[in-house]
């Protein structure tokens, strides 16, 4: 029962999503809109290229939804309802996601283009530079909770919300989910206007209508990541649990998708430089930082 | 539920976006064919087919990153469990990952000045 109450919900937080996008795209909201593309997208010619790697180019749309879904089965909505309450949640999400970077690259490689192949590229040098941000603030994270469990992370938050426990991982662990889902201006492998985008360039019809669905459903998988770890999850007074973590996982996803358009896109290079040389060091000093808190103070 | 009962649920889920996605090409087959004309396979490339191989060998010009991170990737191995009982072990914890930790760090400090972190 959970299991389909959390994929109509995946299902309405990605249309919306769909549809801030699109405002943020085009300058105008509408609630049709996204159905009416998706719909579009299905009627349109699926055309593959010539002397394309068929098995690649057909995997990388699937596997990113299915990275996508089983990173957002071990988000918590309320008590009892997640899909599989895991006592390794944390390192799942992580094992899931790890899987977004093999199907950019499938989709990188498959269809034998040029923009494709560099898109595909990008993202791994993308992915040297996030995945550290990633784990480490999980770990400081599971260090106050004791478990790797995304419910007990939750019920760790009672007294205090992480994002104020350990600010420091909550604004790592946002940039490094936002390069996650190459959104802008992190958006080195599809950059528009740069790479006529770069890994979307051979997709057509219904696999591109995959393939978008699929990175809404990374983008809203990593915004309830955010909401579990660091804002309390389904914690919060007045409302039910599952209007708390929905209500954050939407804010979480709106900030990530429209806040980065108004800065420049940010080369590899110092994206890079930025990951390893301010990101890993703030990183280690958030686990030192938690580390001496979680010992002095017994919360 | 058992844990096994839980994986079997995750299984389940990944095989029902195989048959979701599998319904959603179905459906636009329904919809229309596509037509099987001549120069509409070429890739993106303003029409013309690249005249180099696009399967080649690139240059990873951030290797120099690519080494450090195998060597903190493995270190991250190591940091779930001691994170779970850190509560429990308390200070003796904070001192063990505390010295690897440091070791690790002086390792990239030391990469950084050898120009490690540089894209090549």
């Amino acid at each position: 029962m959970s299991i389909f109450a959390i994929l109509l919900g995946l299902a309405f937080g990605g249309w919306l999503m769909a549809a801030l996008e699109g405002w943020a795209v085009h300058g105008r909201f509408s609630l049709v809109r996204p159905l009416a593309s998706a719909l579009a997208l299905l009627g349109r010619e699926a055309v593959v290229t010539r002397k394309s790697d068929r098995l690649f180019f057909e995997t990388a749309p699937i596997l990113l939804l299915v990275a996508g879904l089983l990173a957002a089965a071990v988000i918590p909505l309320a008590p009892g309802l997640i899909v599989a309450d895991l006592a390794t949640g944390a390192l799942f999400l992580n094992a899931a996601l790890a899987y977004v970077l093999v199907a950019l690259i499938m989709a990188g490689w498959g269809p034998d283009g040029a923009y494709a192949m560099i898109g595909g590229w990008r993202f791994l040098g993308q992915f040297i530079g996030y995945s550290m941000l990633i784990v480490m603030p999980i770990t400081a994270v599971a260090m106050r909770a004791q478990s790797l469990s995304t419910t007990q992370i939750v019920t760790s938050q009672a007294a205090l919300w992480n994002v104020a426990y350990q600010p420091l991982g909550f604004a790592l662990f946002v940039v490094a989910a936002m390069a996650l889902a190459w959104l802008p201006p992190f958006d080195l492998p599809s950059g528009t206007g740069d790479l006529a985008g770069g890994i979307e360039a051979e997709y057509t019809g219904p696999r591109l209508a995959v393939l978008r669905l699929a990175r809404m459903v990374v983008v809203l998988a990593l915004a309830g990541a955010v909401s579990t770890f660091y804002l309390g999850g389904w914690l919060g007074p007045w409302l039910p649990g599952w209007a708390w973590s929905g209500g954050k996982t939407l804010a979480v996803a709106a900030l990530m998708l429209t806040l980065g358009r108004h800065i420049p896109r940010m080369r590899e290079a110092r994206f890079l430089e930025f990951c390893w040389k301010a990101g890993v060091p703030l990183a280690l000093v958030n686990i030192f930082l938690v580390g001496v808190i979680a010992l002095v103070v017994p919360i | 539920m058992t844990q096994l009962a839980q994986y079997a649920i995750l299984l389940g889920l990944t095989l029902g976006a195989f048959a979701f996605v599998a319904s959603l090409y179905a459906l636009a087959r329904v919809i229309g064919r596509t037509l099987d004309e001549p120069g509409k396979d070429v890739p993106a490339s303003s029409g013309t087919l690249s005249r180099d191989p696009v399967w080649v060998r690139y240059h990873a010009k951030y290797f120099g990153y690519a080494l450090l991170f195998l060597a903190f990737d493995m270190e991250m191995a190591f940091m779930y469990p001691w994170a779970v009982v850190y509560r429990e072990e308390g200070l003796v914890a904070l001192l063990d990952m505390g010295v690897f930790l440091a070791i690790l760090f002086l390792g990239l400090l030391y990469g950084w000045s050898q120009g490690a972190l540089r894209r090549q």
